[in-house]
């Protein structure tokens, strides 16, 4: 087997080469099993001016907002909670004029990535949005947020949006092997396409595996090896949000990061204890077990369920047979070149 | 006798009711997918039960936490991606979603982006998500509001209902025929929309509700049905199996919370002694 080239390395590694102030960033997980702790690396390392992408920005976008690292958000839900008492990162944000957001809608937004990844300038979306305001109401983007053309074909009045191609994608997975291969199954969301639209990719796994067991299940590879910049292997990589198959929602830490997050001061002391205060995602974990017990981590560890193995096999992997005679001529190596010999089709 | 019920059990049930057995049916997170849940589980066993991030045709165990949960099903029928599932709503293949509500205006468009100015924000709500593209293409769209309000004008328009009423969403050109909202729920009552004017028309109000808590609530003229009557009430077997089913979604999120953390901290007491 080919050596294939090693990417492992670590979160720190990764965001300290791959990611750079100004850049224009994408959460490439949607809703579920965000990539908490390369998240949180990005914060640690205090990237500033960032462009985020986030299809659905609830405690990704929450914690990157509340860390100063975001200059400008695309996005088509960011959180909010709690009524008129209620409060979040991005509100207060905008509210002080420190963010500026362009709202699109989940089909728009993942349709700007599937645009990006197929080297399109831009895509089709649905045209019912154009009476809406998320047409009308427009902030950095300004005109370039939506056009509206005339199919070529039918006449009909399209709305299109234009392509996504950040900078960088960051994005966790449940398996990679060492040269960036990434299987992920589960809601598939637009996981993909954000992916591989960005032109570097850090992907961190909740385990490296061997490159065997990728070659044996390719379609459940999202992103293949060649397009990987970094791989980075994170065991509850996502937590407190969840991943298929390894562990579920945290749903107590959850709830409490969301009651620090309805102000300013509870988000800060929030971070201050699980992202500035823990070095790396294994001081985050020796940090929840002290405090919450490893029963707690325990109760959300997925039991298995698996799906049935798809057979890639075939009736034979060589052109000769056992007794070294070629399949559909019968004859062995050495009788087919005695008799190319004989025919006069050898030069030299 | 039968059984009390929860206001919020009264409301996902009279929701249950409205999905139909083998329709196709778009489930946003909260009250719907409960529905959801229960409708396959007692009345419509052929609904296909779809969520936007591409998980088609599940069966919910326990109650979802979002959209891309696929923790909440053992495995899926089909697993595409969120493009292809508003693709498969834009050809005409879903015949009901669920949307949630924070501003409604007399023809059924809708606001869940912002209060007050966009660009100055009183309170920054989630956004579309999925909604203006699915009120635009899903055949049939019901409406749910806990908590938001009637206005003359949106603060801002996210997705849209009828536009101007009349016939002018299907004259409009941009959304298949016929498409549209058919229902509003409230905490007060359940509204359908008038078939040639397409305002709300109030049709049903939950138990201990007078009109006039709804009208005080409407800054327009509200019309009320010839045939508005009490919304009907739950049967056991579907109170059971909401209970069953959704037990932190009956009692409420306040209260699963204070129940949630005292848990929690008297696990944590247990250990440390």
């Amino acid at each position: 087997m080919p050596e294939t080239i090693n990417k492992v390395m670590t979160a720190k590694e990764a965001v300290s080469r791959f990611v750079r102030d100004g850049d224009h960033l994408v959460i490439g997980n949607y809703t579920a099993g965000t990539c908490a702790a390369l998240v949180f690396e990005v914060i640690r390392q205090e990237r500033k001016g960032l462009t985020l992408y986030s299809q659905s920005g609830v405690f990704d976008v929450e914690v990157l907002v509340g860390g100063g690292c975001v200059d400008r958000l695309v996005s088509t839900y960011v959180y909010r909670a709690g009524g008129k008492e209620g409060g979040a990162a991005v509100e207060r944000a905008l509210k002080a004029g420190t963010l500026e957001m362009e709202d699109y809608t989940n089909f728009q937004y993942h349709a700007r990535f599937v645009a990006g990844m197929h080297g399109f300038s831009f895509m089709q979306v649905l045209e019912g949005a154009m009476v809406t305001d998320l047409f009308e109401k427009r902030t950095f983007m300004g005109e370039n947020k939506y056009k509206v053309i005339s199919c070529p074909y039918t006449g009909k009045q399209i709305l299109t949006v234009p392509a996504a191609n950040p900078n960088v994608c960051i994005v966790h997975v449940q398996r990679a092997d060492r040269s960036g291969n990434a299987q992920y199954w589960g809601a598939l969301g637009s996981v993909a396409s954000a992916a591989l639209a960005s032109k570097r990719i850090i992907v961190s796994c909740e385990e490296i595996v061997e490159h065997d067991i990728i070659q044996s299940s390719p379609h459940l590879t999202i992103i293949p090896g060649y397009r990987v910049d970094a791989v980075v292997e994170i065991p509850f990589g996502a937590h407190p949000t969840e991943v298929l198959g390894y562990y579920n929602l945290d749903r107590v830490m959850y709830a409490l990061f969301f009651m620090s997050d309805m102000t300013g001061e509870g988000l800060k002391a929030w971070m201050d204890e699980w992202i500035y205060g823990c070095v790396d995602r294994p001081a985050y974990l020796d940090h929840y077990m002290a405090k919450q017990g490893a029963e707690s981590l325990d109760a959300i560890r997925a039991k298995s369920y698996y799906s049935a193995p798809a057979n890639y096999g075939t009736a034979f992997t060589s052109c000769w047979d056992n007794e070294g005679k070629e399949r559909t001529m019968g004859v062995t190596l050495d009788e087919m070149e005695k008799i190319m010999e004989k025919k006069g089709l050898l030069y030299g | 006798m039968a059984k009390k019920y929860t206001l919020d059990e009264l409301l996902i049930i009279t929701a249950a009711r409205e999905i139909k057995d083998g329709e196709n049916v778009i489930l946003g997170v909260g009250l719907p997918t409960i529905a959801g849940a229960m409708a396959k589980a007692l009345h419509a066993p052929h609904a296909t039960l779809m969520m936007e991030s591409g998980i088609i045709d599940f069966e919910p165990l326990v109650p979802p936490n979002h959209v891309a949960d696929s923790h909440s099903c053992r495995g899926f029928s089909y697993a595409t991606d969120l493009f292809s599932t508003f693709t498969m709503t834009y050809r005409g293949y879903v015949d009901v979603c669920f949307l949630g509500v924070a501003q409604i205006d007399r023809f059924g468009n809708l606001n869940t982006t912002v209060i007050g100015d966009y660009y100055k924000p009183t309170m920054r709500l989630p956004g579309s998500g999925g909604a203006a593209d699915f009120i635009s293409y899903a055949k049939k769209t019901i409406l749910t509001m806990r908590g938001g309000e009637f206005v003359e004008k949106l603060d801002y328009f996210t997705s849209p209902g009828y536009l101007n009423g009349g016939d002018s969403r299907d004259a409009s050109g941009l959304f298949p025929k016929g498409s549209g909202p058919v229902m509003l729920l409230t905490t007060k009552g359940v509204f359908r929309f008038d078939n040639d004017t397409k305002e709300l028309v109030l049709a049903r109000v939950h138990p201990g509700v007078g009109i006039e808590d709804i009208r005080k609530d409407i800054p327009w003229d509200l019309k009320v049905a010839p045939d508005m009557s009490e919304t009907d009430r739950p049967t056991d077997v579907e109170i059971d199996f909401i209970r069953r089913f959704a037990p932190t979604e009956v009692v409420g999120r306040k209260l699963m919370y204070e129940l949630g953390i005292a848990y929690a901290l008297n696990k944590a007491m247990a250990r440390k002694k």
